[in-house]
């Protein structure tokens, strides 16, 4: 053993031990008997319902882009809605533990956690939001949506799509294992070092942080590669770079972030596993280490990340907004180059995370103006939608709700980040609450923009609208809490609080706790609304099911095909021939042509390969974190053979007959035709219609 | 479209790929690694130079890597390698770059410059050199003594 293990090991089980499992604490236990019993009763009722082999076959084992898609994000809002726990539990003990005279429970002082299960709850809160909330779920999205806007039947690596899906899958397994079995880190989502190294942090926490870090940046940079290509390779014939849906090129920036900044973070992280396991001295203080590097390389990759969330989620808003305004977007061109902008800037700015090392005057000054260069392409991206509403037709409805609210949060994020930006003033809040309400604005931004995006896009990918009133109470709900919540955060961390407080000293500031606890009350009433919003849009679907075009004023490409979308996408690939097919389309009057003729399409294969990977995966991470070497190789093995198998093996995909995509396309349209505001739908011969191409022509032989 | 992408064996850099080529660049990559890890564990060139070797070392790893392993040249039909070559210099300059710089500043602020001195002379300090991080107050200070 190269390092120091307090508390033992035994070759058989690592560090496990039967002590590690926490059945004494109140919290925690009880928790563990209420998941034990719903995953029971969840497993019981898929065997009771017979669901085993369509939940195999249709979803488990599945490379359709939809299917992961729609995958990754219920496990972003499953991740959502455990890191919204840990903010209800953060929010409670603050505003419980103040002044001296607070009152404590469960072995506590002060509130109901100890210092070392707080720090648990932030760095799990704050690890958990950024990188398995919000991430997959902007992942998810681009992965339904991309493939269909840019018209094609898939990813360009189906099977790699799935390995993605579930080595993102075994990172929230990991995180969520760590509840019931040791600790979780307690030193902050992005650590410190040398705190982390293992004289100072020596249980299993910060090496479940690492190890959920590692999987999670390896499944995004395979969807980020694959995203790429696909947008790269993949495009229907017609579809030149400028006539690129917004939220295609959007994803594209935010995918060239993704792939060069994620590997600064794997690497980091692999020297810190050097320092924990090997006894390495990358970070330490003393012995060589230093350990303001490990501040600057996670930072390197930290920042662009931000940026990596952020831009798929200005996409969604640049979709929506021409959407409910009945006119173009304002400024395309500008767009697309401000995208770029933001990701070319984000790679010159990282060290504004600590310009309180002290680099000196020059050093922060440039990196202050680089940071402030950001504001000038985001700047642009909001008055271009400001532009594109000004004097539109606007529907208010919760989506395009969403999205406003999304335009006024980035305006405060923006601003503050901005403030944050200046060294003389970064030196007097930093590490304060102030900068937590900054960047809760900001990825406040995220979850506006996913939540209008899944009312928008919704009755594309299931084939009907989710209900406006409960949208609606939820919008209003959520905005109270966010409001109710950050306006007294701004305001405390400008009177000093520092952040991560188990403990708040100063008793003046109960009142500000009091209405965040309010506002996260609040919240929880927005997550009850939207629970009742799924219900009851499920219970009443039948009444509101759409065609194609589900809004009626949509304008890109994936609104072409039917909703809900057939696994092979477009029967036949369309010819795209403007920039908003859709409404040149409607404009055209060609908006409700259908093919003549179909050709053999060739699809992939399903595979229970990934799946197992991913499983393997988490087997790995386990293993490492707990020390158990003997499984660590028999997983890593296992892996590679099965990486070995598959490319030999490969996949030759199957052929669906063009008779047969007949049927299937007959049966959609038969189904639309039974929704009221269809209209008639004919077929135009050879894929053309006046002097415009509708369809890819068949002629030529590929 | 998808047609072409179904054989995986049919893509250029596959056609290009030889088992003579990946062998090469493991070889080469190999021994670089040992060489360097042989000069610093036999504290053999004093430590400037030790950087400065292996650094080259590296560089090497690098470019056989890139060349052998990975493919990456400047030709027609991979043009989208050389795309992404075009976009990792300036990445690689800005990290690499700006890292040194800011460190270089910080030091001027924070390090004891006795202490840099000692720390670049090899044998006795060798095993206790305080770290070239270390702020004030920290150990290199109760360190530099001995
Ligand atoms: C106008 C653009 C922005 C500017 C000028 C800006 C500026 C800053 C600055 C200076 C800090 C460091 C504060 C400190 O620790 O003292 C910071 C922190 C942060 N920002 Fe931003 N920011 C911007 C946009 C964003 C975006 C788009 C996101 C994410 C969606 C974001 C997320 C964060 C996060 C997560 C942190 C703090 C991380 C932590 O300490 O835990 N920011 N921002
Ligand atoms: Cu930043």
């Amino acid at each position: 053993m190269l390092v120091d293990l307090p508390g033992g090991w035994s070759p058989l089980l690592g560090r496990l031990a039967w002590s590690q499992i926490p059945y004494a604490n109140p919290i925690l236990a009880p928790l563990f008997v209420a998941v034990v019993i719903g995953a029971i009763i969840i497993l019981g009722l898929i065997t009771y319902y017979g669901k085993w082999t369509y939940l195999w076959k249709e979803w488990l084992t599945t490379v359709d882009h939809k299917k992961l898609g729609v995958m990754y994000i219920i496990i972003g809002l499953v991740m959502l809605f455990r890191g919204f726990i840990d903010g209800l539990m953060i929010r409670t003990q603050q505003v419980w533990a103040v002044g001296p005279h607070s009152s404590g429970v469960f072995g506590s002082l002060h509130g109901y956690l100890t210092p070392f299960h707080f720090g648990q709850v932030y760095s799990a809160h704050g690890l958990i939001m950024i990188l398995l909330a919000a991430t997959p779920l902007l992942v998810g999205f681009m992965n339904i949506i991309v493939p269909i806007q840019v018209g094609a039947r898939d990813m360009a690596y189906p099977y790699l799509n799935a390995l993605g899906l579930w080595i993102t899958a075994a990172a929230a397994a990991l995180i969520m294992i760590s509840l019931f079995v040791g600790d979780f880190a307690h030193n902050g989502w992005f650590e410190y070092a040398p705190i982390f190294e293992m004289q100072y942090s020596p249980g299993v926490g910060v090496d479940y942080w690492m190890w959920t870090l590692q999987l999670l940046a390896l499944g995004t940079t395979l969807g980020g590669i694959n995203i790429l290509a696909t947008i790269i390779k993949m495009r229907a014939p017609g579809m030149t770079w400028g006539k690129l849906p917004i939220f295609v090129w959007a994803s594209l920036a935010s995918n060239v972030i993704a792939l060069t900044s994620f590997p600064a973070l794997q690497v980091a992280l692999a020297l810190v596993a050097a320092d924990r396991y090997l006894g390495a001295h990358f970070f330490t203080a003393g012995m060589g280490g230093n350990l303001m590097l490990y501040t600057n390389l996670f930072w390197i990759w930290g920042h662009p990340e931000v940026y990596f969330v952020i831009l798929p989620a200005f996409g969604m808003m640049s979709e929506i907004f021409p959407t409910f305004s009945e006119k173009p977007l304002f400024g395309y061109m500008t767009m697309v180059l401000a995208s770029m902008a933001i990701a070319g800037v984000s790679w010159l700015v990282w060290l504004h995370h600590f310009f309180t090392m002290g680099a000196g005057p020059y050093v922060n000054t440039a990196f202050s103006v680089a940071t402030m260069l950001v504001g000038i392409p985001t700047g642009v991206k909001v008055f271009n939608w400001a532009f594109t509403m000004y004097r539109g037709r606007l529907t208010f409805n919760a989506a395009m709700l969403w999205a406003i609210g999304a335009l006024f949060l980035l305006l405060v994020g923006g601003l503050t980040g901005m403030m944050l930006a200046i060294p003389a003033i970064n030196y007097m809040v930093h590490n304060s609450v102030f900068v937590v309400a900054h960047f809760h604005s900001m990825l406040l931004v995220i979850v506006y923009a996913v939540f209008g995006s899944v009312l928008y896009w919704f009755p594309k990918v299931f084939g009907f609208k989710l209900d406006e009133f409960w949208a609606k109470t939820m919008f209003w709900l959520f905005s109270a809490g966010t409001v109710l919540v950050f306006v007294p955060m701004y305001m405390l961390g400008f009177m000093g609080m520092t952040r991560r407080l188990e403990y708040v000293f100063n008793t003046a500031w109960q009142p500000y706790l009091d209405v965040m606890e309010l506002g996260i009350v609040v919240y929880t009433l927005s997550v009850l609304a939207f629970i009742v919003l799924l219900y009851v849009s499920v219970r009443d679907h039948a009444k509101n099911r759409v065609g194609a075009d589900a809004w009626g004023t949509s304008r890109s490409l994936e609104w072409l095909t039917h909703s809900p979308v057939p696994f092979y996408n477009f029967a036949v690939l369309p010819h795209v021939n403007e920039r908003d097919e859709l409404a040149w389309r409607r404009e055209h009057g060609i908006d409700h042509v259908r093919p003549e003729h179909y050709d053999d399409i060739h699809m992939p294969n399903n595979t229970g390969v990934a799946i197992i990977i991913g499983a393997l995966t988490f087997v790995l991470g386990f293993a490492l974190t707990w020390r158990i070497w003997w499984l660590c190789i028999v997983a890593l093995l296992a892996i590679i053979v099965l990486m070995i198998i598959r490319s030999f093996r490969g996949d030759p995909g199957y052929i669906i007959t063009g008779a047969e995509l007949q049927r299937m396309e007959e049966e959609a349209y038969r189904r639309e035709a039974q929704i009221a505001d269809s209209h008639h739908i004919h077929p135009v011969s050879g894929g053309v219609v006046g002097n415009a191409m509708a369809y890819q022509r068949n002629d030529s032989s590929k | 479209m998808s047609h072409s992408a179904a054989d995986p064996t049919m893509h250029p850099e596959v056609q290009l790929s030889t088992s003579k080529g990946y062998f090469l660049g493991f070889a080469i990559s190999a021994f670089l690694m040992l060489v360097a890890t042989f000069l610093v564990t036999s504290h053999s060139v004093p430590p400037f130079g030790l950087l400065m070797v292996i650094s080259v070392c590296a560089g090497i790893a690098v470019i056989a890597q890139i060349y052998f392993l990975l493919h990456i040249d400047i030709s027609e039909h991979n043009i989208w390698n050389t795309v992404a070559l075009v976009m990792f210099i300036p990445l690689f300059l800005i990290t690499i770059g700006l890292t040194w710089w800011m460190f270089s500043q910080l030091y001027l602020r924070t390090m004891d410059m006795s202490v840099m001195s000692s720390a670049m002379q090899p044998a006795v300090h060798a095993s206790a050199t305080p770290g070239m991080a270390d702020m004030p107050g920290m150990n290199a200070h109760t360190d530099s003594g001995n």
